[in-house]
């Protein structure tokens, strides 16, 4: 199945569901719903990211030790890679509103692209970071001077990581569900495209969260 | 002369992708200048910067339904009230580094 196949236009005509006025309601309370996920959310990783302040502060030393293990280049590829990919998430979605229906498909997958190489360098990275043994609990070997709590920022750095590469898994996932079922059943075009714009919302706030995250692991301890 | 409208909407988010990742470059650049204490200030000061230009624009806060901003804000909101009275107790312990 090629971008063609995906890129014919139907002629199907969009019906709002029966609880709302008009397709523009429907849309706006998409957005909101979307919304609200995202404000659970950011309670989510923003008690994670309070834990790190915490451990921080009262750590300094051993999370300055501890931290120069942490991958800078495979962070800054991966902070480009995704900032990126938000560009071409809102590309996408300014194509289908001026009805570009071709170069929406071509924004997704490169979308798509780009959320799979940052998987696929986070994939690397851990690589390395088994090798540096910087595994808690399973294979940790303390570097000098470091103390016992240098352990607490690979915690914090495995569980961030790891729930950030989750989110940017689903991402990935809704992504392929609108191309191969929502674009390709005629179900977003330029006068409805709110479910875009609600997997556009979730695609940059998994954004947002590694600008975090970022600083949280790669920038500690640096001079 | 061209009017607001004619202007490619693509032209804004491509600058403000040029922003944040002069601003990547800046807050890497922070990290090794031995900016001490104030390094993490520097550098989540930048990182914020950033979210709020995602938010922003990429998110579409600018614009329609205003509604959107009460139900941004609300998520902003309480994570000040976890922050703010979880460090409160932190803070009024003993051993508190900074203190």
């Amino acid at each position: 199945m090629g971008i063609s196949s995906l890129a014919r236009t139907t002629n199907r005509v969009i019906r709002p569901q029966i609880q709302f006025a008009d397709l523009s309601q429907q849309g706006e309370i998409s957005q909101l719903g979307m919304w609200v996920f995202i404000t659970t959310e950011t309670l989510f990783f923003g008690a994670l990211i309070f834990t790190y302040f915490l451990y921080r502060i009262f750590y300094s030393h051993a999370f300055d030790i501890a931290a120069k293990d942490a991958v800078l280049w495979c962070g800054s590829v991966n902070i480009g890679i995704i900032m990126t990919s938000s560009l071409t998430m809102i590309l996408a979605i300014n194509a289908v509103a001026d009805g570009r229906r071709r170069a929406m498909i071509c924004w997704l997958i490169a979308t798509a692209f780009l959320g799979l190489c940052f998987l696929g360098v986070k994939g690397y990275e851990y690589y390395i970071d088994v090798g540096d043994h910087v595994v808690p609990a399973v294979d940790y070997v303390f570097k000098p001077g470091e103390g016992p709590q240098g352990e607490l920022f690979w915690v914090f750095y495995w569980v961030g990581t790891g729930l950030h590469a989750i989110h940017m898994s689903i991402g990935v996932g809704l992504i392929l569900y609108m191309l191969l079922w929502r674009i390709r059943g005629g179900e977003i075009t330029s006068d409805y495209y709110a479910p875009l714009e609600v997997v556009g919302l979730y695609w940059s706030f998994v954004d947002a969260v590694w600008l975090f995250l970022f600083p949280s692991i790669y920038l500690v301890g640096r001079s | 002369m061209k009017t607001a409208s004619d202007r490619d909407p693509n032209l804004l988010f491509i600058i403000a992708w040029l922003v944040l990742v002069l601003l990547t470059g800046l807050s890497i650049w922070t990290a090794f200048l031995g900016l001490g204490i104030y390094a993490p200030i520097v550098e989540f000061g930048i990182a914020a910067t950033q979210a709020s230009i995602l938010f922003v624009l990429f998110m579409r806060l600018k614009g329609p339904p205003s509604l959107k901003w009460i139900f941004a804000g609300s998520g902003f909101f309480w994570l000040m009230f976890l922050y703010g009275l979880s460090f409160t107790d932190y803070a009024s312990r003993r051993g508190w580094p900074m203190l």
